[in-house]
């Protein structure tokens, strides 16, 4: 009994992720064989990269790999900026109003990203950064989470540490950084992969917000290069769209191990 | 040893809503001396230590260290060092990393730093360790790392909260000769808070008794045994503790309330010629000698120590004596009367 429900599971679990990896697998079966032989699926049909070709020369894919990963990276300094100070103060250092305030924060977490496009579209207008890459990145750089994540990880370090450096001398930014800071580099790690992820990701602000291929991410780029205007050819938009999740992707299968275990880590403290 | 104190809390008073804190801490520690604050849990040594250190700041009063009034001062700014109870060594350090820590801080030049790490490493015997992280170490390196950060920069005083309460009892026995070793090598004043009085006793130039976060007494070991200031210092010193007795139980004694008796004033007679006659309520044999537990009405804790393995049986009735010098004697409020 307990035998076949133990393959019953295993067969779940299989099936969903066959299901779950289905259209990355035809994504790559597409874009490695010519429009007619993938949508056929001709099993024999013969191997190419011509559509790689053709999806390079169809968009500025170097400016849009260039502003991703500008862009990815600058919302994560922004974010690593912003949250640790905040998180350490909601922590560690007593104000007044510091739990109404922290409740304030932890209010962003319920409300969706995309209601407030609007308002942040009006803000960033204001201040003269549309169609910038820093405008592109500053809505999501005082992140709730982030600052939530921060905050709990800092208030796990033992306050005997936080005395200790204060007796060897350390000021209250010194003992964030030579304290705080370094314990905390599996939150930071964890917090990284899901920043640089959903950042990576991110379509809808990105396509509102920029304007020219100069400042256009990967997605918005990737979008473009696939509307219907342009006509579709199936393999060409899978060839692109590899393109666009690879160095994700690989990153990914690369460090799974590590990733896991930061997650893991930063769940345990 | 300077006339002038190297370190005074005067009227220190520490109060937390509703909780006990300390009350009329006045304290002064000649320099180069070793202080113990003891006392049970509770008691404010603890927080003693952390208004001397910074950590607090005192409600009332003043604290001067070496001639200058630090009450307000950050701990930083006191030239101190502390060894923590639970050592508090930073965990993504190494042991040279979390020794020279505050020199690091203080931006000592490198050359410098790195002679002063390895004095401090071979002081406290930590020689080839120094790429461990503290999770690699044992209890006992921990405790000599947090030693070797603490006398590494050569602050004139240290401060000691319980530095081997986790340590088990054969390893704490020869830190506590390496620590006394070290204070009076480096000639550094330590301030040691603990709650063992073996320790406070075997270490200390001066110990300060402490209880519901007041001082009850200030002495060396020899004031506060064979002195005790009031009927708490005498039941807490020693091992086994002082007998209080009530006068009633002895004639012609009238003039105080309760008599204090340390068990190795007492001797055992035979039944008939002793002062007091008393039931044996447990024997406990310790190796050397035997620990007699005995009952009488109107006495607390009266013990009579045998040489070698005396053990009596549960319920047998002795007689002891003892002389009239060897008693202590308290007023109604417990405080010592002294004999002319």
């Amino acid at each position: 009994m307990s035998k076949l429900s133990h393959y019953i599971e295993s067969a779940g679990a299989i099936l969903l992720a066959v299901i779950w990896i289905s259209p990355l697998l035809f994504a790559f079966w597409a874009a490695f064989h010519s429009t007619s032989d993938a949508v056929n699926f001709n099993i024999m049909s013969a191997w190419t990269l011509d559509n790689f070709r053709t999806a390079w020369d169809g968009a500025p894919w170097l400016r849009y790999f260039m502003n991703t990963f500008l862009l990815v990276t600058l919302v994560l300094i922004g974010q690593f900026f912003f949250t640790t100070l905040a998180g350490f103060a909601f922590a560690k250092l007593e104000f007044p109003g510091k739990n109404l305030v922290f409740i304030l924060v932890l209010m962003q977490l319920f409300i969706l990203p995309e209601v407030l496009i609007v308002e942040n579209y009006a803000m960033v207008s204001r201040l003269g950064l549309f169609d910038t890459l820093f405008g592109v990145g500053m809505p999501y750089m005082a992140s709730a989470f982030g600052i939530f994540l921060m905050r709990q990880s800092f208030k796990s370090v033992p306050i005997e540490l936080h005395e200790a450096a204060r007796i060897e001398g350390c000021g209250l930014l010194g003992i964030l950084w030579r304290v705080y800071v370094p314990l905390a580099k599996p939150t930071y790690l964890a917090y990284a992969l899901v920043s640089v992820s959903t950042h990576w990701n991110n379509f809808l602000w990105p396509l509102i917000v920029t304007n020219s291929p100069d400042t256009r991410p990967l997605t918005v780029g990737l979008s473009i290069f696939g509307a219907p205007e342009n006509g579709v050819d199936i393999s060409v938009i899978s060839a692109a769209t590899l393109m666009s999740v690879a160095p994700l992707l690989i990153a990914f299968l690369v460090f799974q191990r590590q990733f896991v275990q930061a997650f893991l880590r930063a769940g345990i403290k | 040893m300077t006339g002038e104190a190297f370190v005074e809390l005067k009227d220190v008073a520490k109060r937390w809503n509703g909780q006990l804190g300390v009350e009329n801490i006045s304290l002064e520690i000649e320099q180069g001396s070793f202080v113990a604050l003891l006392g049970p849990s509770g008691c404010g040594k603890s927080t003693s230590l952390r208004l001397l250190a910074g950590l607090e700041l005192p409600d009332e009063g003043s604290i001067w260290i070496d001639g200058r009034d630090v009450t307000t001062s950050a701990a930083s700014d006191r030239n101190l060092s502390m060894v923590f109870q639970s050592y508090a060594l930073f965990p993504h350090l190494s042991v040279a990393e979390n020794v020279v820590f505050g020199l690091k801080v203080r931006r000592v030049p490198r050359a410098e730093r790195n002679e002063k790490l390895g004095n401090a490493l071979k002081i406290t015997g930590l020689e080839g360790l120094e790429d461990r992280k503290p999770s690699e170490l044992s209890g006992g390196q921990r405790q000599r790392v947090a030693l070797a950060r603490a006398i590494v920069a050569g602050q004139k005083l240290c401060l000691m909260d319980e530095p081997l309460s986790n340590l088990d009892a054969k390893l704490r026995a020869s830190v506590r000769k390496d620590i006394k070793k070290l204070q009076r090598d480096l000639g550094i004043t330590v301030v040691y808070v603990t709650h063992d009085q073996t320790e406070a006793m075997s270490m200390a130039d001066k110990v300060v008794l402490m209880k519901d976060g007041r001082i009850q007494q200030i002495g060396s070991p020899d004031d506060l045994y064979n002195r005790p200031a009031n009927t708490f210092v005498a039941e807490f010193v020693g091992a086994p503790p002082m007998a209080l007795l009530d006068f009633h139980v002895l004639d012609g004694l009238q003039e105080c309330q309760t008599l204090g008796l340390r068990a190795e004033k007492i001797t055992i007679v035979p039944f008939g010629t002793g002062r007091l006659s008393c039931t044996v309520s447990e024997a406990e044999f310790l190796g050397s000698e035997t620990l007699i537990g005995l009952e009488h009405d109107g006495v607390v804790g009266l013990t009579v120590l045998q040489p070698g393995l005396a053990m009596l049986a549960e319920g047998e009735r002795i007689d002891i004596t003892f002389n009239d010098e060897d008693l202590h004697m308290f007023n109604e409020v417990g405080e010592r009367i002294d004999r002319h």
